[in-house]
This record gives C-alpha cells, sequence and structure tokens, in this order.
C-alpha cells in the first residue's frame, strides 16, 4: 500500500510542476486537472474516500470548467479558434495520458486489492465528515458562508467598474 | 448549542445581521446616509453590549471558540476602532466614489474575521477569521477603483497574502500532523509531553510564524506594507494598521501562552532577530521618504518590532504592555489617518510632505491634532504612546531583556527625527493658497468630532493612564 501512496504522490507533484511551467494556459491546465486526479487518488488511499470524491467533482470539475470559461472569455476573436487547434496537437496530449494511466491503473489495483482500510489509516465515510461539520464544527460551516459572502460582495464591486489598469512603471516609460 | 454558547457569539451575530441588514438595504435603495447609520448603529450596539454583558470569566465553546477576558477586551478595542474607522469614511467615500455602500458591508465583515480571530481557541477558527479578514481587505484596498495605485496595491496584498496563508495552512497542517490535535490546548498537550520540540513541529511552527508575521508586517515579510498603505484609501489604511495587526497580534499572543512557546529558546530567539529587525529597518526607511503615509507604513513596522520586546517579556505584565500598547497605537493610528483623510482632495489623498506644509497657519486644530498624533506615535511624554513605551520598557527589565530595550530606546530616538519633520513642515511659512476642497463642509463634522474624541483619549491615557491600566488588569489575565 505504501508503494501506491509514493507513485499517486509522485504524479502529483510531476504534474504541478508541469502546471507551473508550461507557458500555454491550456497546456497548464490539462496538468491541473491532472494533479487534481492524483491528489483524490492520493486521498483514496490514504482511506478519505469521500473526500477523494469531492475533489475530482468540485476541482477536477468545477474549477476547471471555470477556468475554461475565463480562457474562452479573453479569446473571443476569429484566429483564436486557429490558434487553438494549434495548442491542442496531438503531442500535447502524450505527457497528461500517461500520466493519468498510471493513475487509471493504480485506483483499479486499489480499488480490486482488498478493502482499502489495510492502508493502516481508519476510513473516514461521507457520515463522518457530515457529522463533525454539523456537529461540533457548525459554526466553522456558517463562517466558511461568511467568507465567500464578503469574497462574492467584493468581486461584485471590483468587476462592475471598467478601467484600464496602466502601471505606474509603464506609465512613466510612455512619458 | 446551550443558550450561555448562543449568548457568548451574539457579538458575531450582531455583525452578521448588520451586514445582512445592509446588502438588503442595498436591494432597495442605495443610500450611503442609511448604510452608514446602520454601520455605525450595529458596531456601537455590539460594543455595548459586550461592555455591559460580558462575563470576564472563562467560557468555552468547543472546539472552536474561547470567550475570555482577553479576548472579550481585543473584541471591544476592535469593534471601537472599526467604529472609528467607519466615522473617518463617510466623509471620505461621500466624495470620492459612487457606489460606496459596498464598502460598509467589507468592512463590518473584516471586523468579524478579526473577531473571530481574537477568540479563536484552534486552528479552523484561526484560519476562517484570517481569511474573512483578508478576503474582505483586498477588496477594501481596491476599492477606489479610478485611483492609480489602488489595483497595484491590491494585488500584491492579493497575491503575498494568499502566499503567506499557503505557509501558515503548511505549518498548520505539520503542526497537526505530529500533535494530532489543532486545538492550542491539544498542541500544548503533546508538546508538554516532550522535553525538546520535534522537528516536524518545530518546522510547522516555523512556518507558521512566516505567515502571521506576513499579516503582523515584521520585518523579513514587510514588503508589502508601504506599497499597500500607500495605495489604500486613507480610512482603509488607518484599518489595516490597527484591526488586521491587532487581531492577529491578540492571536500570537494567546496561541504562544496556550503552547507555552516561551519555553523554547530558539522560538524565542528567532522572535527577537525578527523585534530588532522590524524596529531598526522600520525606522531606516522612513527616515528618507518623503511621503507621509509610506512614512506611517514604516514606523508600523518599528511599533510592531516595539509591541514583539513586549511580547517577548512574557508574563501577566508582557501581555497586560503588549494590551496597553495596542490600545494606544489604534487610536494614535486612527488619528493619523483620520487627519489625512479630511485633507486629501477629490483625486488624490494628502500624502506627500509639501501638503502640509504651513498647515499650522491655515487650520490651526487640524495641526494641533495631528501633532498630538505624531507626537504620541513617537513616544513623547503627556501622551498615550509615552506610557504604552513605558509599560514595555517595564515589562522588558522586568524580565532582563535587556538587549531589546537597549534597542527599542534607540529605535525611539531615531523614529523622533521623521515624526519631528512633518511637524516642522506643518509649521513651515505659509505659501500657496490651498485649494479649496471644502465641497460638503457639514460632513466633515462627523470627521472633526471623532478626531477631537481621539485626541482627547490620547492626552487622558497619556496623564491619566491608571484608569485603562486598572481596565486592562480587570480583564486581561493569564489562565
Amino acid at each position: 500500500m505504501e508503494v501506491t501512496f509514493y507513485i499517486a504522490s509522485a504524479v502529483a507533484v510531476y504534474a504541478t510542476i508541469m502546471v507551473i511551467t508550461r507557458h500555454n494556459l491550456i497546456h497548464a491546465l490539462l496538468y491541473l486537472v491532472l494533479s487534481f486526479m492524483a491528489v483524490a487518488v492520493v486521498f483514496y488511499i490514504l482511506g478519505a474516500p469521500f473526500i477523494a470524491a469531492l475533489e475530482v467533482i468540485m476541482y477536477a470539475g468545477a474549477i476547471v470548467v471555470l477556468i475554461i470559461f475565463v480562457i474562452m472569455m479573453l479569446n473571443l476573436k476569429a484566429e483564436a479558434v486557429e490558434q487553438e487547434r494549434k495548442w491542442l496537437s496531438r503531442g500535447i496530449f502524450i505527457g497528461p495520458a500517461v500520466l493519468s494511466l498510471i493513475l487509471l491503473v493504480e485506483l483499479l489495483y486499489v480499488v480490486t486489492a482488498s478493502g482499502v482500510s489495510s492502508s493502516g489509516y481508519p476510513m473516514v465515510d461521507a457520515k463522518a465528515v457530515g457529522m463533525s461539520l454539523y456537529g461540533p464544527y457548525v459554526i466553522g460551516v456558517e463562517l466558511s458562508g461568511i467568507l465567500l459572502m464578503s469574497g462574492i460582495v467584493g468581486a461584485y464591486h471590483l468587476g462592475r467598474q471598467k478601467k484600464k489598469i496602466v502601471h505606474r512603471f509603464l506609465e512613466k516609460a510612455e512619458e | 448549542m446551550s443558550k450561555t454558547d448562543l449568548l457568548s457569539v451574539i457579538p458575531i451575530f450582531i455583525l452578521t445581521s448588520a451586514a445582512i441588514l445592509i446588502l438588503f438595504s442595498i436591494a432597495v435603495k442605495r443610500n450611503h446616509k442609511v448604510i452608514y447609520l446602520i454601520t455605525t448603529v450595529s458596531l456601537a450596539a455590539d460594543f455595548i453590549y459586550i461592555a455591559l454583558f460580558s462575563a470576564k470569566t472563562k467560557w468555552i465553546i468547543e472546539p472552536l471558540f474561547i470567550i475570555d477576558g482577553f479576548g472579550t477586551f481585543n473584541t471591544g478595542l476592535i469593534l471601537l476602532s472599526a467604529l472609528a474607522v467607519s466615522m473617518i469614511s463617510y466623509a471620505y467615500f461621500e466624495q470620492r466614489e459612487e457606489r460606496k455602500e459596498e464598502y460598509y458591508i467589507l468592512l463590518i465583515l473584516a471586523t468579524l474575521g478579526a473577531v473571530v480571530l481574537v477568540i479563536s481557541k484552534h486552528f479552523i477558527s484561526l484560519f476562517l477569521g484570517l481569511e474573512i479578514l483578508s478576503v474582505s481587505l483586498y477588496a477594501m484596498i481596491t476599492y477606489l477603483r479610478k485611483r492609480e495605485r489602488s489595483d497595484e496595491a491590491g494585488i500584491k496584498y492579493l497575491i503575498l497574502a494568499a502566499f503567506s496563508s499557503a505557509f501558515l495552512l503548511f505549518g498548520m497542517a505539520l503542526v497537526y500532523a505530529s500533535a494530532g490535535s489543532m486545538e492550542f490546548s491539544g498542541i500544548a498537550k503533546h508538546l508538554a509531553s516532550s522535553s525538546s520540540m520535534s522537528p516536524v513541529v518545530f518546522a510547522g511552527l516555523g512556518l507558521m510564524t512566516v505567515g502571521i508575521g506576513f499579516k503582523l508586517g515584521v520585518v523579513p515579510f514587510h514588503m508589502w506594507t508601504a506599497d499597500v498603505y500607500e495605495g489604500a484609501p486613507a480610512p482603509v489604511t488607518a484599518y489595516i494598521a490597527t484591526v488586521s495587526k491587532g487581531g492577529m497580534m491578540a492571536l500570537l499572543v494567546r496561541f504562544f501562552v496556550v503552547i507555552d512557546g516561551y519555553r523554547y529558546t530558539a522560538l524565542m530567539m528567532a522572535f527577537a532577530v525578527i523585534a530588532i529587525a522590524s524596529m531598526f529597518i522600520g525606522n531606516f526607511l522612513a527616515l528618507r521618504q518623503n511621503n507621509v503615509k509610506r512614512i506611517l507604513a514604516y514606523s508600523s513596522i518599528s511599533h510592531v518590532g516595539y509591541i514583539l520586546v513586549a511580547f517577548l517579556a512574557g508574563g501577566t505584565l508582557g501581555v497586560q504592555a503588549v494590551t496597553f500598547y495596542l490600545v494606544a497605537y489604534f487610536i494614535t493610528t486612527i488619528g493619523a489617518f483620520g487627519i489625512l483623510a479630511t485633507l486629501s482632495d477629490r483625486d488624490r489623498d494628502a500624502e506627500m510632505r509639501e501638503d502640509y506644509k504651513g498647515l499650522f497657519w491655515a487650520r490651526p486644530w487640524t495641526a494641533a491634532i495631528f501633532t498630538a498624533m505624531l507626537l504620541s506615535l513617537a513616544g513623547i511624554p503627556l501622551t498615550a504612546g509615552f506610557i504604552g513605551k513605558f509599560y514595555i520598557v517595564a515589562a522588558g527589565v522586568g524580565n532582563g531583556q535587556w538587549l531589546l530595550v537597549l534597542m527599542l530606546a534607540v529605535n525611539s530616538a531615531i523614529g523622533l527625527y521623521y515624526y519631528i519633520k512633518i511637524i516642522a513642515t506643518m509649521f513651515e511659512p505659509y505659501e500657496k493658497e490651498r485649494p479649496s476642497d471644502q465641497l460638503y463642509p457639514s460632513i466633515y463634522i462627523v470627521s472633526g468630532v471623532t478626531m477631537a474624541v481621539l485626541t482627547l483619549l490620547l492626552v487622558w491615557i497619556g496623564t491619566n493612564p491608571s484608569g485603562i491600566m486598572d481596565l486592562i488588569q480587570a480583564f486581561v489575565r493569564l489562565n
């Protein structure tokens, strides 16, 4: 079981390094999805299947979709389609494909090999998470709601007005 | 939750309801005056509730909060500071921004975050409080979108604060991994079980120090201070300098007292180095500045250094000295930035030293108040700043921290130079006609009254500190 943990972690670390070293946003995004998947596998191996599922649903699902929306909104020109085709050439998929294959094999092995709990850690299932979130930590859940509220109010205010952003150093250079 | 639990978190309920009430009020109709009233009334009501009904006994809401004298006193201090900041905000935002109402929601939520911070006894409430405070501050710093520098300041704060949060989280994870508890008391129990600290816990605490040090703006992590202070609107700057830093300081004190971090010389040594470096570098950077906001930013770095001296002294006296200095520093800083906000015109804040030229002849009262604030920052007798420093020195000497006390004395002398320079500028002959920026003179009355009250408090604490000291002694006790 130890080995599977280290393989998944290595994939996560490698994918994350690839994310921050890519110059192309779409390529970085491919590796970002992979990094989330690898972290989900790590969670699964450590005995937290619920958090692993959440990791996939929220990060690899929702947040990546949001980032794709942002990229789509930024590229509205006609040449963007051509550019996108160039970005998504076949060679690009090799790296992520190999890594996700490793994860898939590993996941299949972990699921079929008798029981997750043999990793030595107690299993934390969805019920336990729910019981503690809405039991002792209910104030924490409410505070998270307030955190989101302040984020939304701030984003609403800042996003509403359009403004040409000129950095002071750039401005000096223009003069 | 039991009934006492609910009664204990009413201060938080009041703040939350105020924020939601303002949201609804904006949905019905945008009216700056109404929203300003809701803000001030709810902050004042919250403070009155705390002053009247707070028990000095300890009450613990498992597992997140501890409501004791120290937490209650700091909550009251934060609420009053937020009230003073919102007082000076009205006149400031009325003439500068068309959408001013969201500012008050953010102000209240940031205050809520700081309150959560000072009563937390658990990593989760610590982190949530810190993030509520930070996320609200991102938008508050960038609030005046038409200003040139506001975006720069906001982005800088956003990136650095997020980065330091990552440090803090990783540190917490390491501590949790080896202590098996996220509660301060649980960590203390784990640490007490062995005589020396394990490397993992040590690394964790070190990483947490980075995150906390960023919020406090102490020296290796101080880079953001000057730019953010300069770019943020003057009331927001006052808010960052007081509530944000004070909340974090209170948390640091609580955390250290509970886990008894004073036993570990390496940790103490690190904080001593941070304190000395903060005092010196803050003061030296301020010496050559002509921008008053930046001077105050650098001076705030050195002031946190002074507070750390009292913090390092430890013990009941040290904690009381920290609290007293926070009170004095809050009054002074809000006063100084309040004056800055009053003098600012529509396009830019009155931040250059030239803006203050001849102020004493043009507006003697304003100049007198500003002088009092600066003298208090410098630590001249008869002001609250002097008494604060006096208590810090007393705490330091009582614990034999001679090096730190000596450094504090040297730095107070260095600091005197740039404060006096600003004061001297105000006395210079009056040359050009100041542009009349008094668009609505009547709305400055609120700011003026606030300033006057702060000045009176400053002198009252400076000349008769026993009243406030008794209060602190009644509330702030260890254990």
